[in-house]
């Protein structure tokens, strides 16, 4: 291998060092949230008196952002433990997808990296709602036996009301009951008393383990994708108002960078692109990207993974055209 | 065969890996200062977390908590465990060593308008970031023609000139690096420097005609090789 080939190994090797080392901490908060949520609320009972409604549910997910200042990899684990825990679909969907933004550490970095763009604190937020809003709504037309994964699925439907899981899925409970008494019965089957703290810290332990191998994989797929793609091509894309959102949105999945200091990031090219593209950049990152890519595996199959990813791309690029009908 | 023990190792595996990283001073080429600390208290932690799970806490449980279950080892686990172990040992044993200016030459430079700065330094002491900085607030070169400039960096070759002096502006990590330079009056008659190599330079500052109008260019008086800073990443 010559000497260039070299060099650009080394350097695709820092690049995945520091998107790792840099990402782990986060994930650790929210393997150790959700760890705590299990031994504080066994069995999850809060998390299934969230508002199910299709659209009060996304926005009350979206809202529990402000309880969790961490970015997209910490957001992961708490989703899971809502989803396992019986938590309503879009609630879940709803805190996965708008959280990463809705949270305050990201909203003042907004704030500080573009204080003379009102306009963009604003829209940040609200777009990161509409989106997950409109994820939410896309993934419930999804079947969850064929959205969740398999474990997901399996542990979600210990934690759910007899009533709100089919017959054939029960794997305890009673054939003919009312739904009234099959959830009391649901509801008096849970333990009252919490796991010990040793069986709480393996099975975190392993959650743990799991996604920071995944979050590896991720890390890997972004160095690599930085170091061969230029950056500079995407931007020169950006001339015209589709297109510089297009590449923006594409720049965003192949940074990989976390919310909570992505906008300092966009400040650097802010003035080479329309408003919209910057947004674009803003919302889609938070949403999907190359690092997020193995961790939300864990949790959607790949047919809910790509009509995330899809549905994403299209609600990020609607909202971003408008903000140039707007602002250009 | 029931254990703890494939995810106490795999915690150890990952806080070794943290706390080295903090220790070994890699952390300042790959990430911004604020997030050094996050990464060393999540090393610890994970690290507390293995010991947690490997000592004997059955002896302090309440008397109304559910029994320790152990969960079954799988060869799924141990898998997850050698992987992690490999990764670990790859992460320890090869320090990232990057190539400034392959990475930046792959880079849009940082283009971000700066609000009125708030404080300057004299000439003398400011750094080349101090310098673009600046530039960008008072964009008149010929504002700054003859005050004296000390400055370091890494070559940057370019496509259309002789290379610049330059630095990483890093946000979070390496991989949202972008570069900043100032354009330099090699001496006549040398070979140009050769990219990645570190230089401190003390000269003048003067105008020449650029791609885009006047700009800003160093005349160096003295060009001194230096080895790479320690914390060669700038905010």
């Amino acid at each position: 291998m010559d000497q260039q080939g070299l060099t650009r190994i080394n350097t695709a090797w820092a690049l995945f060092q520091g998107l790792l080392i840099e990402a782990l901490p986060f994930l650790l908060i929210g393997v150790l949230i959700s760890a705590l949520a299990r031994w504080l609320a066994p069995g999850g009972r809060w998390l299934r008196r969230l508002p199910a409604h299709p659209l009060l549910g996304p926005l009350s997910g979206a809202a529990l952002g402000f309880a969790l200042p961490a970015c997209e990899c910490g957001n992961v684990p708490v989703a899971r433990r809502m989803l396992v825990g019986g938590a309503p679909l879009g609630t879940a969907l709803g805190f996965l997808f708008a959280a990463p933004v809705l949270n305050p550490i990201v909203i003042a970095s907004t704030w500080a990296a573009f204080p003379a763009q009102p306009w963009l604190l604003l829209a940040r937020p609200i777009g990161a709602v509409l989106v997950a809003l409109a994820l939410s709504l896309l993934l419930r037309l999804i079947p969850e036996e064929r959205l969740l994964q398999a474990d997901v699925l399996a542990e979600r439907q210990l934690n759910q009301p007899l009533s709100a899981v089919n017959l054939l899925q029960r794997r305890s409970g009673l054939v003919g009951i009312t739904t009234a008494t099959a959830s009391d019965q649901q509801e008096s089957r849970q333990p009252l008393t919490r796991p010990p703290l040793q069986e709480v810290l393996s099975h975190g332990g392993r959650e743990f383990m799991q996604l920071a191998l995944l979050l590896v994989a991720g890390c890997v797929l972004a160095a690599l994708v930085q170091t061969v793609l230029p950056r500079q091509w995407l931007l020169d894309l950006g001339s015209s108002p589709t297109s510089s959102i297009l590449a923006l949105m594409a720049l965003s999945v192949v940074i990989s960078v976390c919310s909570s200091v992505d906008a300092f990031l966009a400040l650097s090219f802010a003035a080479q692109v329309t408003p919209g593209a910057l947004l674009a950049f803003l919302l889609l990152g938070p949403v999907i990207d190359l690092k997020l890519a193995g961790l939300l595996g864990l949790l959607l199959r790949p047919r809910g993974l790509l009509l995330a990813s899809a549905g994403a791309g299209l609600s990020v690029l609607l909202i971003s055209q408008w903000i140039n009908l707007w602002l250009l | 065969m029931k254990s703890h023990a494939p995810q106490a190792v795999a915690l150890a595996l990952w806080g070794l890996v943290l706390l080295r990283s903090s220790i070994d001073g890699r952390l300042d080429l790959l990430l911004r200062g604020v997030f050094h600390p996050l990464v060393s208290i999540a090393g610890l932690l994970l690290l507390v977390w293995a010991m947690l799970l490997v000592l004997p806490l059955q002896g302090r449980r309440s008397k109304t908590a559910a029994p320790v279950v152990a969960e079954a080892v799988t060869p799924r686990h141990w898998q997850s465990l050698v992987a992690t172990a490999l990764i670990a040992v790859l992460l320890i044993g090869l320090p990232p060593n990057p190539s400034f200016a392959d990475l930046a030459q792959r880079r849009p430079g940082d283009d971000s308008s700066e609000a009125e700065l708030a404080f300057v330094l004299p000439p003398a002491q400011r750094s080349l970031t101090d310098w673009v900085r600046l530039l960008r607030t008072q964009s008149d070169p010929r504002l700054y023609v003859g005050d004296p400039v000390r400055i370091s960096g890494f070559v940057l070759p370019r496509n259309d000139g002789p290379p610049l002096l330059a630095r990483l502006l890093v946000r979070c990590c390496l991989a949202d690096g972008t570069p900043i330079g100032l354009p330099v009056r090699w001496p006549a008659g040398n070979p140009l420097p050769k990219a990645d190599q570190w230089l401190q330079i003390t000269g003048s500052m003067a105008v020449q005609q650029g791609l885009d109008g006047e700009e800003l260019v160093v005349i160096p008086q003295r060009i001194s090789v230096i080895p790479r800073p320690r914390r060669p990443l700038e905010p």
